[in-house]
């Protein structure tokens, strides 16, 4: 009898240290190694970038951005890379996060995903992006927030994106598929555009729905002018 | 003496396994220390992260269901 109910108490003490460290591990060590990979994306682009804008100068190489200010096709995104910034002030002033592309668990934890298959950044159609709301650095965590007329500002390295949120975050289900179509529908919008859509789940650490803001593309302009007027304080 | 060692009825699992450790009470405190560190060590770098996706925090898109 004694044997059974030491052997119960040591099982229950161990998992119930088992089940604290995973808390742990959710709440706070996540966020730390989201931070860290987050960083460290960001911190590839910016040397891809002044790699690119280095070898541009003489001769452009034709792997990189066709000259003009707007680039007509750019090359297809590579699956689990990143390739933008996004700032959005709202959020907060420092709030800036790389965008890789594929919404995969994997890539999810290193940024924000871009949903392959939908427009890309700056060009004709929806450009489609999903981030966590909690873990993993808490990325979209003020969500709720975002209100009709913020900015929303991308960076491919060789221009500035300002889109303005059209609508109040939407609920909906996550077999709502239609709200990242081009025209999405319930968005509010009729005819195809320069779209941006972001997506997160609702409630706040459930995923019984998905929270949604539409945004259109307001300006765009190269990297030599400066930050968009959005981004300066 | 039962078959499991640690059931003999004098102490439990972690008796045994302090029982099992080598020198005195210092080097036995110091070596439970390192022995629990690396538990939690394979936990963080392995277990957790393969237990993680099982929530659903990651569920952030619409249609990947």
């Amino acid at each position: 009898m004694r044997v059974v109910v030491r052997t119960f108490s040591e099982l229950c003490i161990t998992v119930g240290t088992v089940i604290v460290l995973f808390v742990v591990y959710v709440l706070f060590w996540t966020g730390v190694k989201a931070d860290t990979a987050m960083d460290d994306q960001i911190e590839q682009l910016q040397k891809q970038w002044a790699r690119n804008s280095a070898t541009a100068e003489p001769g452009r190489s034709s792997s990189t951005e066709s000259p003009g200010k707007a680039p007509e096709k750019p090359a297809a995104y590579k699956d689990g890379r990143p390739f933008a910034v996004m700032y959005i002030p709202r959020l907060g002033f420092t709030w800036n996060k790389p965008v890789l592309e594929g919404t995969r668990t994997k890539t999810l934890k290193k940024g924000l995903g871009h949903y392959a298959g939908t427009a890309q950044l700056g060009q004709r159609g929806n450009f489609a992006v999903a981030g966590h709301r909690r873990t993993y650095g808490d990325p979209f965590k003020d969500f709720p927030r975002l209100r009709p007329g913020d900015p929303v500002v991308l960076t491919d390295g060789t221009s500035w994106f300002t889109y303005r949120i059209d609508t109040k975050p939407y609920r909906t289900l996550p077999s709502d598929t239609a709200v990242i179509d081009p025209v999405p529908r319930k968005s509010g919008y009729t005819r195809e555009g320069r779209y941006l859509t972001l997506t997160t789940c609702d409630p706040e650490w459930g995923h019984s729905h998905r929270l949604i803001v539409w945004a259109h593309l307001d300006e765009t302009q190269p990297v030599e002018a400066g930050k968009p007027e959005a981004l300066r304080r | 003496m039962s078959l499991v060692p640690w059931c003999d009825g004098r102490d439990g699992m972690y008796g045994f396994i302090w029982r099992l450790l080598p020198g005195n009470t210092w080097i036995k405190a110091l070596l439970s220390i390192v022995l629990a560190l690396a538990v939690v060590y394979v936990l963080f770098q392995y277990v957790f992260p393969w237990a993680e996706p099982l929530l659903p925090f990651n569920d952030v898109t619409v249609d990947n269901q």
